[in-house]
């Protein structure tokens, strides 16, 4: 087990170096010279001479080994650089965004573990019937919604019709409600059929025909030797989902103007301020690898088969 | 059994419903210039922001366009750039893959590693780095998808080439003196190709889905190119007059993505017969698998 774990752990270390690497090179292999940039944001018609002694500033003229430790050596210290756009430091505004995006992350996932363990429930109880059928059409449909489409629609429904909640910002609970779902549905509809499809496989195994046949009511073998055979492949499908959250908020952050992480990247995409688009991508990356370890972890410690494998 | 006999025979097997949105789709997209019932880019401000008519089907938008006729240019738009991008990441992918998997070794292990971190980070977010750094624009958003989405490729060329390489006919060849460029292209490469390809029609949707993505953030087609993303948010201002320029392009996207992630389902099924009982619950994992990997 701790072996298992500790080589897992040693991977994650060289995927992040690899990926830190290649966040370097992305910035570096960017046409066009970065001191000009910067020259024009300080003073606009700045001479050859500014652009000369930026360049020696930010170390432009260092060996492309040392400016890699140089930068990365800044980012674990919180210390991403300059917006080219904004003329402030990145590793502030990130700080500052950062809790909104986790907010939104948090009670998404939360609301796509609920939800999705409610309709996996609910098919599992009577597979094939009438519920299943619903529920697994109501899957297909929300995993095949783009998000933009589903925080429109929810817009229009509840704050254009009904006028209940607002459409913008991050105010108050009623506020929470829209963002939630519009990035909690595609991972509910998407893990309601891994609940679905896991406890109907767990219901065919002889344990828990024995257990029928030994008069316990199903719902009682759902719950209590159905759903925990399932953990391990429900946490893997969770991570993955959980991941690609990230990629829901860079969508749903413009659209209810939050300003979280995801709103930032996009800023830093649309105006070309490599730092933060830099910074951005460490930040997701870091956040990937250290969830997939974690999810990882986790599945060694609901599966006994793995448990035993490395004792 | 010939290409034609095995090609028609896959098709029986796909489920109806999937054959029909994404047969339709494709149709749709490369036969749009002739079925346009007006130009999608023509404006008329007279006619702007009209419901239903019998000259104007689906309504008009906020200039006076002709929606009907911009969701079918739009088919037309995601159809190529869709192909356009696949061209490029299974060429990429492929290559690679099968090299790795010919190779072996420290090539193997290069490739591979470079792969991981591909595949470590989600390719929405890969492609709009890449467009940040590089800028928007039409050729840098195919660009940026390829270089998103070659990796997924690599690693299934790699999986399948490293299983033909292991079958005993490339052993035989090998003694018979076969050269590598020979066992490489007349006997990997085909056999691998076909694999990923079908991998490819399954992951299509994600690919579409993507474009349209890009296009709502602005950082894909831009307009006046009718593309349902851009579509989408061009009407997102009207929201409340007119929700039909909303709800339009969302539907038909929607419907795109529907078609496209039935067919990854019943490929991901693979339907190789077995004994009853068994087949259902084997089917269901499969698609547990399917789901899960998305």
């Amino acid at each position: 087990m701790s072996t298992l774990v500790l080589r897992r752990v040693r991977h994650s270390i060289v995927l992040l170096i690899l990926a830190s690497i290649l966040c370097f090179g992305l910035v570096v292999s960017a046409p066009g010279n970065i001191a000009v940039l910067i020259a024009e944001l300080r003073t606009p018609g700045a001479t050859f001479e500014d652009i000369r002694k930026i360049e020696e500033e930010i170390g432009l003229n260092d060996p492309l080994p040392l400016r890699y430790f140089d930068w990365l050596g800044g980012a674990l210290q919180g210390d991403f650089g300059i917006s080219y756009k904004t003329g402030e430091p990145v590793g502030k505004a990130m700080a500052s965004r950062l809790s909104t995006t986790a907010i939104l992350i948090s009670g998404g996932s939360l609301f796509g573990l609920l939800l999705s363990f409610a309709l996996g429930f609910a098919g599992a109880m009577r597979p094939y019937g009438l519920i299943d059928s619903m529920t697994r059409s109501l899957a297909l449909l929300g995993a095949s919604m783009p998000s933009f489409f589903v925080g429109a629609m929810l817009t229009y429904a509840f704050a254009v019709e009904l006028r209940l909640l607002p459409s913008f910002g991050l105010s108050g609970p009623a506020s929470l409600v829209m963002p939630w779902i519009t990035i909690g549905l595609l991972p509910a509809a998407v893990l309601s059929r891994v609940v679905r499809v896991g406890l109907e496989e767990a219901m065919s195994k002889p344990y828990a025909i024995t257990a029928a046949s030994k008069g316990l009511a199903k719902r009682t073998i759902l719950f209590r030797d159905a759903l925990p055979n399932m953990a391990p492949t429900y946490i893997n499908a969770w991570g993955t989902q959980t991941a690609l959250m990230v990629v829901g908020s860079i969508v749903v952050e413009p659209l209810f103007a939050w300003h979280g992480v995801g709103d930032l990247f996009l800023q830093g995409v649309r105006f070309r301020d490599f730092m933060v688009v830099q910074a951005c991508l460490l930040i997701f990356i870091t956040f990937f690898i250290t969830l997939n370890l974690l999810v990882d972890i986790g599945m060694m410690l609901t599966d006994p088969k793995l448990r035993r494998q490395g004792a | 059994m010939s290409i034609g006999a095995t090609t028609f025979e896959a098709l029986s097997k796909v489920p109806k419903p999937a054959l029909v949105i994404v047969g339709g789709f494709v149709f749709v997209g490369i036969a749009a210039p002739w079925l346009t019932p007006h130009d999608p880019l023509a404006q008329d401000l007279l006619a702007s922001n009209q419901g239903p008519s019998a000259d104007h089907w689906l309504g008009t938008d906020h200039l006076g366009r002709d929606t009907l006729s911009r969701l079918i240019a739009a088919a037309r738009t995601s159809v190529v750039g869709m192909a356009l991008v696949l061209g490029f990441a299974l060429t990429i992918g492929i290559g690679l893959g099968t090299l790795a998997g010919y190779a072996r070794r420290w090539v193997e292990e290069l490739i591979m590693r470079i792969v991981d971190v591909g595949m470590a980070i989600p390719s929405l977010i890969v492609a709009l780095a890449v467009i940040g750094i590089f800028g928007t624009g039409y050729w840098n958003m195919i660009i940026a998808l390829a270089l998103a989405w070659w990796p997924a490729f690599a690693r299934i060329s790699r999986a399948v080439a490293v299983n033909v390489m292991n079958r005993p006919h490339i052993e035989a060849l090998r003694v018979m003196g076969a050269s590598p460029a020979r066992i490489y292209f007349l006997h990997l490469l085909p056999s691998t190709t076909g694999a990923v390809l079908v991998y490819a029609t399954a992951d299509a949707g994600a690919l579409a889905l993507a474009i349209a993505t890009l296009s709502f953030l602005g950082l894909g087609i831009q307009p006046p190119t009718p593309e349902w993303g851009q579509m989408l948010v061009d009407g997102l201002r009207f929201l409340e007059a007119s929700p039909r320029q909303v709800i339009l392009p969302g539907l038909a996207l929607t419907f795109v993505v529907i078609g496209f992630n039935l067919l990854g389902e019943s490929i991901a099924l693979n339907r190789v017969p077995r004994p009853l009982g068994k087949r259902l619950l084997d089917r269901g994992r499969r698609i547990a698998a399917a789901w899960s990997e998305r």
